[in-house]
């Protein structure tokens, strides 16, 4: 449904009425083909909004290319034939399919859900009210999302890298940071918009790319903040390998350069010297706001924001906002990257599930079966179809003569002309030829595969046919659409393309999926918040869980903080998340205890869990992982060697006990980064400096005389917390910058009282600090993982956390099915982050638990037992890891239910004693035979 | 008896969720490319073994191009990394064995690079061309 | 020979071995034998074949090793069976606990016709180590041509093949019960000479997996420099992913992982 607008809501969690407004577009979606063609023909140019701008589009458009649904729509706001009574039209008159309709109006409608999930994301922070930097005036001045066009192969200049103004390469471009952000002056945003430094390293680095010449990047910045995984090498690499420039100032001005379209910036270095550097190009790193819209929208359904105008949610239930059955996920809940977003998705979708987990499938239809017909002993009886597309195909392509040839090629039993294959009249057209001509496989020569395959597989099916006894010729997307100009050479790829998808579906037989059973039940390994949080979120969606704890109690390292960032109380909600725990009749905590062995596969596990002198055997259809973190215990900074020096949890816990070591202190003093962003541990362990902050904040108010020092390399309260940060330096905490070159120097005098010396990074000279009480913020690492690693095949990042399948887009997966992880062991983070992460891999076991049954097999890749040497060639190519090795027979197998379908075994063994179905070797080879076959007989020619 | 114009014949394995996909988009743009090219679609570059490649230049393609994911992003995740691999490893055997240096050519191209599918094509195309036929096409037994 | 006949009589005797797989003179020729504990008079009779007179041990130790998979066998190894059994370790084809070697250093000369780059074993019971080849002046030469007259070179070569599978059926390396050039969709059938695609396959499975043991060459009777080729492939891998084929440090066969992480360029147009 879109576009459309939620106007109203009403009822209460598990019985929503909401009202949904679905605005006009204009066009029939039903009838619309995405041909194009209204766009092409339509005369009115308007700046394109996706492009930022920086590029037209025509009031009929297409929103981008990978739109979904990819339907076009009218702009009414600029569309002639609504701004001038009804003139032009050119849209109606070309569009084949007569999809365009006027007279479209605006349809509210009531729709009935039991949950709603807000993702309605932000609005990039517009610069225009940042008058010094002139960013409406001077168009070399640009924002990092016009940048992020600019760059892209498919924006508005192609990826070519040019600047506005005269299209020029630049050479020399400078990012400034935080605009829009930790700024209470142009802008009411006081927190951090989290993204920023990330996206504007990226973006030198791609520039530096993309340009022929050396290009300099000079990146202007308060604090890098580089926290999430990975990022800090990725920050190191560009500054020390690529050469990018990160110049820590705050710009106030940026002025044009007469007589040219240089911009001018004047700045003070670190040192206090006044530079003037003259860049081709600006990029102003905008951050994130709230959009007016979706404040309203919060409005409307009754949503509560906090003072940033995010949705205001708790830190121990981070998807929920303040109307019970409504979640929020995403940059609206707060400034987040993609993986975090990832995991805010999965964590809602968990939220809602337990909610609504008694009404699975209720509203679920069931899909009919159909009788599938033994084709394996008949000849092939090929049906070919050959699509007109409108004129999208018969325009360039002779159609009539392609129906033609296909009736000459061998096994092809009917062939037939259609306008569109793909409409629904076809369909049943196509189900009735198979009927009347008893035929057992089908070729449609039309568009992409990628679009309507399935659709066509589905027809076949319920014709009785195994669906994939199909295959597709592309005549339109890589047919009449790139070769317009050469109708006949276009017609006769498209004989060509045709005659090798008979030829391959010839080949190829009915392939089969099983079905694999699934154990509807969960294991977690860790009963810390995350392993809590993760086993009650499948427990509450009524699966049973087993959750194993090494130590004798749950709660993990949570049991040792005081409060979250925003003065949430930490005990109580443990303590109540272990009593839901341990009185939920679906969860079996295992206290004690260790997994000792694991085999099986996805939906198929079985674990033994060892536990005071006892084996047992628990099947499982997922396991999740969640073995927490620890603190690294420094051997610097006189830690162990003074009973004043503490790490964080243990300042925590001297502000619980109310230690006068802390109660009484005079003087504080925190160090950051200890032991993190070092060559050894090359990464942030990303809580510290918030948590630091926070409890430099409770010293205050137990005296607010207190001197209290921080003493950082980049100060990361990332997101909302930089509202702490705000608020301590209000309350006179005193930050002092330091460098990994000149860390901090701790020395004891005989009395075993402290001595900080630190150089000042304003006045330049060292500073000696008496603390009375001084806290490491040390990093935080994972222990003991490796022996899980190994069991479950999982693996592990050069710091020794849990590598996910992918770092952007599959944040709590692994590649190896069935298996997810959540909280530190994953990274460093805070509770927050992991109530979410831990909810989002219960999202994602859940998938598999719920069903009955895994569906396997299809496109996989089988192994010829009679014809396998054991050379194991395959095992280790298989990125899933499906391939085992039996000893004993000296066989490799293909595990179905794992195999992905890649058929990188397949190219792999030399024997070819590997098939992948649907694309044997045989079936290469006939495509690449067919392909050429015109040439078989000049070859014979020219042999002589 | 006047001669054809020689007409290069060109062999794409494209793998479905990155190049094919980028192909469907310079469609979809209506970027315009020679019509030389048969494309053979398969699940992943890793699908495509030496032995499909040396067989499409014994029957007689003048050129193979292969179109996979860039590294990284493979929608198997890591099927590239042999894709690279291999045909790296061909293209110089090959031209050990006297074949012309350029006609197998790998390149990495996105769902989202439908200009850079197009471009491809056209550059490989015209290369392709003026190298002319395939040696092996035109003499598959020399004296 | 002393010396190796004297370690031969004493593995037979310590019953360490089931049997030693060397040569013996049989009616004036040298042949592949397996001396057993049952007759240990033979073992006076145990002689190093000279190097125009070598069989693939190697794969007659596999032979043995299917029909008496839990014996241990002695094999006679110069440098490069030596280096063809890591290979099959690797491949899973012999497990090195159940093979000991009996080392034979080559001779200068015979190093020379092999532009061997490690003409001895790690074990040396015959023989001095004599001065290895570093580079194949065979394969530099070709090299240094340009592409039209390797063209012409390597066409000729081929095609005077008569598709008699002696390459593959000495080679000590191909142990695939079903052989990608004996598959009549990859290759096509009934005609001598075959398609070059034949030749070009075998380099293929070479690469990283060829001993350099000269058989293929030696056995060709067409004459076919099909040891330069699979030299070539060689040195293509280990330049392009540092892999010395036939050694034990070198790790596994590039062809066998994927990685951890992938660095090669693709290579421009």
């Amino acid at each position: 449904m879109a576009p459309a607008e939620v106007v109203g809501i009403s009822g209460e969690p598990g019985n929503f009425s909401v009202k949904v407004r679905q605005k006009a577009r204009y066009i029939d979606m039903a009838k619309c083909i995405s041909c194009g063609l209204c766009a092409e023909k339509c005369p009115k140019k308007v700046p394109d909004e996706y492009n930022m701008g920086l590029a037209k589009r025509k009031s009929a458009y297409l929103s981008y290319a990978q739109a979904v649904p990819p339907k076009y729509a009218i702009d009414k706001d600029t569309c002639i034939y609504f701004k001038k009574g009804g003139k032009c039209k050119a849209c109606e008159k070309f569009c084949p399919t007569g999809a365009v309709d006027f007279d479209q109006q605006d349809v509210d409608r009531d729709i009935n859900v039991g949950a709603v999930i807000l993702a309605a994301g932000f609005q990039p922070y517009d610069p225009s009210r940042y008058s010094a930097y002139n960013y409406t005036k001077l168009p070399n001045v640009i924002t990092g999302m016009e940048f992020e066009r600019i760059l892209a192969a498919a924006g508005p200049f192609s990826g070519h890298m040019v600047r506005p103004s005269d299209h020029k390469e630049p050479t020399k471009i400078a990012w400034l940071q935080c605009v829009g952000s930790r700024d209470v002056n142009h802008c009411d945003h006081s927190y951090c918009s989290a993204v920023c430094c990330m996206y504007a390293i990226k973006e030198a680095i791609i520039a530096k790319e993309h340009s022929k010449v050396p290009l300099d990047a000079a990146i202007f910045f308060m604090d890098m903040r580089t926290h999430g995984k990975e990022f800090e090498k990725y920050y190191w690499r560009a500054r020390d390998e690529q050469g990018v420039r990160f110049i820590r100032s705050r710009v106030h001005t940026i002025d044009p350069v007469p007589g040219s379209d240089d911009v001018n910036i004047r700045y003070l270095d670190e040192h206090g010297n006044l530079k003037d550097e003259i860049f081709e190009l600006v990029i102003l790193s905008v951050g994130m706001e709230v959009a007016p819209e979706v404040m309203a929208l919060g409005k409307t359904l009754g949503v509560g924001l906090n003072s940033d105008q995010f949705a205001d949610t708790s830190s121990f239930t981070p998807v929920s906002t303040s109307r019970p059955g409504v979640f929020v996920c995403g940059a609206f809940q707060g400034p987040k990257d993609i993986p975090q977003s990832v995991m805010e998705a999965s964590a809602a979708a968990s939220a809602a599930s337990e909610m609504l987990s008694a009404a699975r499938y209720s509203l679920a239809k069931k899909k009919p079966v159909f009788a599938e017909r033994d084709v394996a002993a008949e000849e092939p009886r090929i049906g070919v179809f050959v699509c007109h597309c409108g004129v999208n195909i018969a325009s360039v392509v002779d159609v009539e003569a392609v129906r033609d040839y296909a009736q000459t090629l061998p096994h092809v039993a009917f062939v037939e002309n259609s306008l569109f294959a793909c409409s629904q009249d076809t369909q049943g057209l196509i189900k009735e030829r198979i009927k009347e001509h008893n035929l057992n496989r089908v070729v449609v020569a039309s568009c992409t595969p990628r679009t309507h395959e399935p659709t066509f597989q589905e027809t076949i099916t319920e014709a009785g046919l195994n669906k994939y006894l199909f295959q597709m010729a592309n005549i339109r997307d890589q047919g009449s659409w790139v070769h317009q100009n050469e109708p006949a050479a276009a017609t006769h790829r498209a004989k060509d393309q045709v005659r090798m998808a008979v030829a391959a579906v010839g080949l190829q037989p009915p392939l089969q999926e099983f079905d694999l059973p699934v154990t509807k039940a969960g294991l977690v390994i860790g009963g810390g918040v995350a392993g809590m949080e993760a086993a009650l979120g499948l427990a509450n969606q009524g699966y049973d869980v087993a959750l194993v704890e090494k130590k004798d109690f749950l709660g993990g390292h949570a049991r040792k903080l005081n409060h979250t960032w925003n003065g949430e109380a930490v005990q109580p909600y443990v303590d109540d998340l272990v009593q839901r725990v341990t009185a939920h009749p679906k969860v079996q905590v295992h206290l004690n205890a260790a997994i000792t062995g694991v085999t099986g596969f996805v939906g198929n596990f079985v674990s033994t869990i060892a536990s005071e002198g006892r084996e047992t055997e628990v099947p499982h259809g997922a396991a999740i992982i969640a073995i927490g973190g620890h603190s690294f215990k420094p051997t610097e900074y006189l830690y162990k060697e003074n009973p004043r020096v503490l790490l964080s949890l243990e300042m925590d816990q001297a502000l619980r006990e109310k230690n006068p070591l802390v109660t009484g202190a005079n003087s504080a003093v925190f160090i950051q980064c200890v032991g993190s962003r070092e060559p050894e541990r090359p990464y942030c362990s990303r809580v510290c400096c918030t948590h630091s902050v926070e409890n430099a904040l409770r010293l205050k108010e137990i005296n607010p005389d207190m001197d209290v020092y921080v003493l950082y390399r980049d100060l990361r309260t990332y997101g909302l917390r930089e509202n702490i940060y705000k608020e301590a330096r209000e309350k006179g905490v005193i930050f002092i910058r330091y460098d990994l070159e000149n860390k901090p120097k701790v020395k004891q005098a005989a009395d075993g009282s402290l001595t900080v010396t630190v150089i000042d990074h304003i006045l330049g000279i060292p500073v000696h600090l008496n603390p009375d009480v001084l806290t490491l913020a040390s990093a935080i690492i994972v222990k003991e993982q490796e022996k899980l690693a190994q069991l479950f095949k999982v693996p592990l990042n050069n710091d020794g956390f849990f590598l996910e399948a992918h770092m952007k887009l599959r944040p709590v997966d692994f590649a190896t099915d069935g298996v997810f992880v959540a909280g530190l062991a994953h990274y460093p983070k805070p509770m927050d982050e992991a109530i979410a992460q831990a909810k989002a891999a219960a999202a994602r076991a859940a998938l598999i638990l719920a069903l009955d049954v895994i569906r396997a097999g299809g496109v996989v890749a089988q192994v010829d037992p009679a014809a396998c040497s054991g050379c194991q060639a395959c095992v280790g190519v298989c990125p899933f890891g499906a391939i085992g090795f039996k000893e004993d027979e000296k066989l490799a197998e293909v595990n179905q239910a794992l195999c992905k379908g890649c058929g990188t075994c397949a190219a792999n063994c030399p024997s070819e004693c590997i098939t992948l179905f649907g694309f044997s070797h045989k079936q290469l080879y006939t495509q690449v035979d067919e392909a050429l076959a015109e040439l078989e007989a000049e070859m014979e020619e020219a042999a002589g | 008896m006047a001669e054809k114009e020689y007409e290069p014949k060109i062999i794409g394995f494209f793998c479905n969720w990155c190049t094919y996909a980028g192909a469907d988009l310079a469609g979809v743009s209506r970027l315009q490319y020679p019509p030389n090219i048969r494309v053979i679609r398969v699940m992943c570059s890793g699908t495509v073994s030496p032995h499909h490649v040396l067989r499409a230049f014994q029957k007689g393609a003048d050129g193979v191009l292969i179109g996979g994911c860039h590294i990284g992003d493979c929608h198997y995740l890591k099927g590239n990394y042999m894709t690279i691999k291999r045909m790296t490893f061909l293209q110089d055997l090959l031209k050990f064995t006297g074949f012309e240096d350029g006609r197998l050519h790998l390149e990495w191209i996105s769902a989202a690079e439908g200009p850079k599918f197009a471009q491809v094509v056209r550059e490989f195309t015209e290369k392709i061309k003026k190298l002319g036929p395939s040696r092996l096409k035109l003499a598959p037994k020399a004296a | 020979m002393d010396r190796l006949r004297e370690k031969v009589r004493n593995l037979l005797k310590d019953g360490k071995v089931a049997g030693y797989l060397g040569y013996i003179m049989k009616d004036g020729h040298p042949l592949p034998h397996l001396f057993t504990p049952a007759r240990p008079e033979e073992v006076g009779q145990a002689i190093v074949a000279p190097g125009d007179a070598r069989y693939p041990l190697d794969k007659l130790l596999q032979q043995l090793a299917k029909g008496y998979p839990d014996a241990t066998f002695a094999v006679q190894v110069r440098g490069c069976d030596e280096r063809g059994l890591n290979e099959l370790y690797k491949w899973g084809q012999l497990d090195p606990e159940k093979v000991v070697l009996v080392g034979v250093a080559c001779p200068q000369d015979q190093a020379d016709y092999c532009e061997c780059p490690g003409p001895w074993p790690s074990v040396i019971d015959s023989g001095n180590k004599c001065k290895p080849v570093l580079r194949s002046q065979r394969v530099d030469r070709i090299d240094a041509l340009a592409g039209e007259a390797a063209f012409q070179e390597w066409m000729s070569a081929f095609n005077k093949c008569v598709k008699c599978y002696g390459c593959r059926d000495i080679c000590p390396m191909c142990f695939c019960k079903e052989c990608a050039l004996e598959h009549p969709d990859l290759m096509s059938t009934g005609k001598v000479p075959p398609d070059s695609i034949f030749q070009l396959v075998r380099a293929l499975h070479m690469a990283g997996r060829c001993i350099d043991c000269g058989l293929c060459e030696e056995n060709c009777p067409a004459d076919i420099p099909l040891r330069v080729l699979y030299k070539k492939g060689n040195a293509l891998v280990k330049e392009m992913f540092d892999y010395d084929t036939g050694s034990l440090t070198t790790g596994l066969s590039p062809w066998k992982f994927l990685g951890d992480e992938s660095t090669m360029e693709t290579k421009p147009m």
